[in-house]
């Protein structure tokens, strides 16, 4: 019995799918069809190819989303026979974008930054973007302060950059210091004496989301340009060390900071969130952060954010307008294997045009790699800190990088790793000075 | 039966699709990450190739000797709570009568079925330093123990392990119950006649007779903890700087922070031999208790 019942479910199981094989071909007799009547149309009235274009690019949050939105709604009026697929980027360090590369399944465009173009020109897996750069029109709009985000250190371009050079800023609560009567600290006293006041008052001084290391990066490197302005970038190409007096003192001034109590208790397991919302909620008086911050903290804060210069150390006043932070070339690439390389790369800059553009009008940003057409006004005033960083923008002496702007990853790893133990109760300044030497000595070879 | 394994066809026409599976799958990834591991290697170009030199500077790392240890304690943990624990629930479920048996069977297994990352994500609040459950606990019965769990760069690795330890434990929890059952009631009821108590008929019949699922347990628990990685991950990021890196996240960050697949090669060679001689020693340790026994 149990025999009979399985022929009769494996026949109607043949049956079911050769029935099922017959149904899907049925339509593609008139698809074959439509597509001879299609061709005749062609050949009557020649039409623009519709050419599907995959993107890989950020799209996680409202400073990605609505530029990004925006651009592609601009293009499909600008290139209506083009369209975006968008693959959203990881936040993986780059392992979803190399393992597209080695697999030969790069996007036709995609964002990168400075350590995997590196990676992506030794294996032929970048285009080089000169003469798009140049037809495009991209080059025209370019702010002339933008050329380090956009040419390589090999004179190429290879992506098309749509921010600007964002700086590492030292936020503050004004409503803090003034509950408080504290000064905002110009030097390295005046921190100390800030830190023991808000102390003493179950107020963090400085919150910071140092689960993340670029963040942690951040932080030493703003000590470090207080010693010596190019800060990490003269370590990352090797021509510093860490033994070097300026980078020492450096890492014994934050570990000095530490012992005072600087920053909150386990600070290197406080996510973004956690650390911000101390800030916001008036928990902490200072807070580390990126310049995208501003808008976010004037909508949580109003008018008691504020941003200041760091610190300055007795004895290297001369540093004091230095900052940490700064462009590194990156942006939206080009595949060299794409299919429509050409348009790929006409696209890409179309995109980064018009990011720019949203980055402007939508969320109030003017510093940004190219130069925004003058007809075109932001949706709402600037933060009161963009306005003040703008008119003191031209008294900023030097830059340095963000991690993700280092040229050697194996150094970008070192620092973020070391600078995060550096955050740790027990961990010496030795140890950190021992590692990252080791690390820059290797890559010296 | 007998008549078709004799014929050397029919098993080949048999086992070839299986090995055909296994050769593709898993040995030939893993002789490729032997002959990479000699190359320096960006994991996109051709690679140059350096012999031995990612060894040796792999053996001359300060991470590689912290990531070692940490897999010794992350395995020395996992191990220890997970076999004491399933051991003692295991019997006490199959022995001891009481309703609700089986709501402890399923309760006991659950963490099993849960995502890695819904189990840290719990974790990650229970360890939270302000607000978390375990320095809450520590406060409500007035012991003065508030800990920072995952921010002390020599303890993280345990608090991590733990996490591991709990989730994992449903499984050799599981294990072991199936071994219990299988093993025939009269044994048991000799021992009673012969005046045995419930504690010397685990020991003299249960613990004994569970020798191989117990070798099973060690080396899933032993090679777990070797080659632990999502925990750290997702919890700590391999910090405190990188206190909790493991071997296998010291493979992960050379070949994608780093972009040194070569490198990370080496790691990954020394994690698959390291686990192979975990793995031979277990089976050494039971082959000569076996003989012991046997004497």
């Amino acid at each position: 019995m149990k025999r009979v019942l399985a022929l009769v479910v494996s026949m109607m199981l043949i049956v079911g799918m050769m029935a099922g094989c017959s149904t899907k071909e049925e339509p593609s007799a008139p698809a074959v069809a439509d597509k001879e009547a299609e061709t005749v149309a062609v050949k009557e009235e020649p039409k623009a190819e519709n050419i599907t274009l995959r993107i890989y690019a950020q799209y996680s949050d409202d400073d990605t989303i609505i530029p990004f939105d925006y651009a592609v709604a601009e293009l499909a009026k600008a290139y209506p026979n083009v369209t975006l697929e968008l693959d959203i980027q990881a936040q993986d360090d780059g392992q979803k974008l190399q393992t597209y590369a080695a697999t030969g399944n790069l996007p036709d465009i995609f964002q990168v930054g400075l350590s995997q173009i590196e990676t992506f020109k030794e294996s032929g897996n970048i285009m080089i973007l000169d003469d798009a750069a140049k037809s495009s029109g991209y080059l025209d709009k370019a702010h002339p302060s933008a050329s380090n985000i956009i040419y390589n250190e090999d004179g190429h371009i290879y992506a098309f950059p749509y921010a600007g050079n964002e700086l590492v800023m030292w936020y503050y609560n004004k409503a803090i210091f003034e509950e408080y009567g504290v000064k905002v600290p110009e030097t390295y006293e005046e921190l100390l004496t800030a830190i023991e006041v808000f102390n003493a008052n179950d107020i963090i001084p400085m919150s910071i989301f140092a689960k993340e290391k670029w963040i942690t990066t951040a932080l030493y490197d703003v000590f470090a340009t207080r010693f010596a302005p190019e800060g990490i970038v003269s370590l990352d190409k090797g021509k510093s060390s860490a033994s070097d007096e300026a980078y020492t003192m450096a890492a014994q001034t934050l570990k000095d900071l530490l012992a005072v109590g600087f920053l909150p208790e386990g600070a290197t397991n406080l996510n973004y969130d956690q650390a911000a919302s101390l800030f916001y909620e008036g928990k902490a008086a200072m807070f580390l952060n990126g310049q995208w911050e501003m808008e976010a903290s004037t909508e949580k804060l109003g008018e008691n954010a504020d941003w200041m210069w760091y610190p300055v150390m007795p004895g290297y006043e001369e540093n004091a307008k230095a900052l940490s932070g700064g462009g590194a070339p990156g942006g939206y690439a080009v595949s060299p294997h794409s299919e429509n390389k050409e348009l790929a790369a006409e696209v890409a800059a179309f995109i980064s045009e018009k990011y720019c553009e949203a980055k402007y009008t939508k969320r109030s940003n003017p510093i940004l790699a190219l130069k925004i057409d003058e007809s075109l006004q932001p949706e709402k005033p600037f933060p009161a800190m963009m306005a003040k960083l703008s008119e003191e923008m031209s008294t900023i002496t030097s830059t340095t990088k963000f991690a993700w702007g280092l040229s050697n990853p194996q150094f970008k790893v070192a620092i973020e790793d070391q600078s995060q133990f550096l955050l740790t109760p027990d961990y010496t300044v030795a140890e950190f000075v021992e590692e990252i030497d080791k690390t820059i000595e290797r890559m010296n070879k | 039966m007998k008549k078709y394994f004799g014929n050397r066809w029919a098993v080949a026409l048999f086992t070839m699709p299986a090995l055909i599976l296994f050769t593709v799958m898993v040995f030939y990834p893993i002789v490729q990450v032997f002959y990479r591991s000699f190359y320096d290697w960006n994991g996109l170009s051709s690679g140059i190739f350096i012999g031995f030199d990612n060894f040796i500077r792999l053996f001359d790392d300060k991470v590689f000797k912290i990531a070692n240890l940490n897999g010794f304690k992350f395995a020395l943990v996992i191990t220890m709570f997970q076999l004491t624990m399933a051991t003692v629930l295991a019997l006490a479920v199959s022995t001891i009568k009481f309703k609700g048996k089986n709501f402890f069977r399923i309760v006991y297994f659950i963490p099993v079925v849960l995502s890695v990352t819904v189990v840290c994500q719990l974790w990650l609040s229970i360890y939270n330093a302000d607000t978390g459950l375990l320095n809450r606990f520590f406060e409500a019965v007035g012991l003065d123990f508030r800990q920072n769990w995952l921010v002390d760069r020599h303890n993280a690795i345990y608090a991590i392990a733990i996490v591991n330890a709990w989730q994992w434990m449903g499984y050799q929890f599981a294990l072991i119950l199936a071994g219990i059952k299988s093993i025939p009631t009269s044994y048991y009821e000799a021992a009673r006649i012969d005046g045995a108590g419930v504690v010397k008929a685990h020991l003299k019949i249960t613990i004994p007779l569970l020798a191989e699922t117990f070798k099973f347990c060690l080396v899933i628990s032993v090679t777990g903890g070797i080659k632990a990685f999502t925990e750290m991950f997702i919890m700590s990021g391999g910090g405190p700087g990188n206190s909790t890196y493991t071997l296998t996240y010291m493979m992960y960050s050379s070949a994608f922070r780093s972009g040194e697949f070569g490198y990370g090669l080496a790691a990954a060679a020394v994690l698959v031999l390291e686990c192979l001689m975990a793995i031979l020693v277990i089976n050494w340790i039971f082959k000569t208790e076996k003989a012991v026994e046997g004497a």
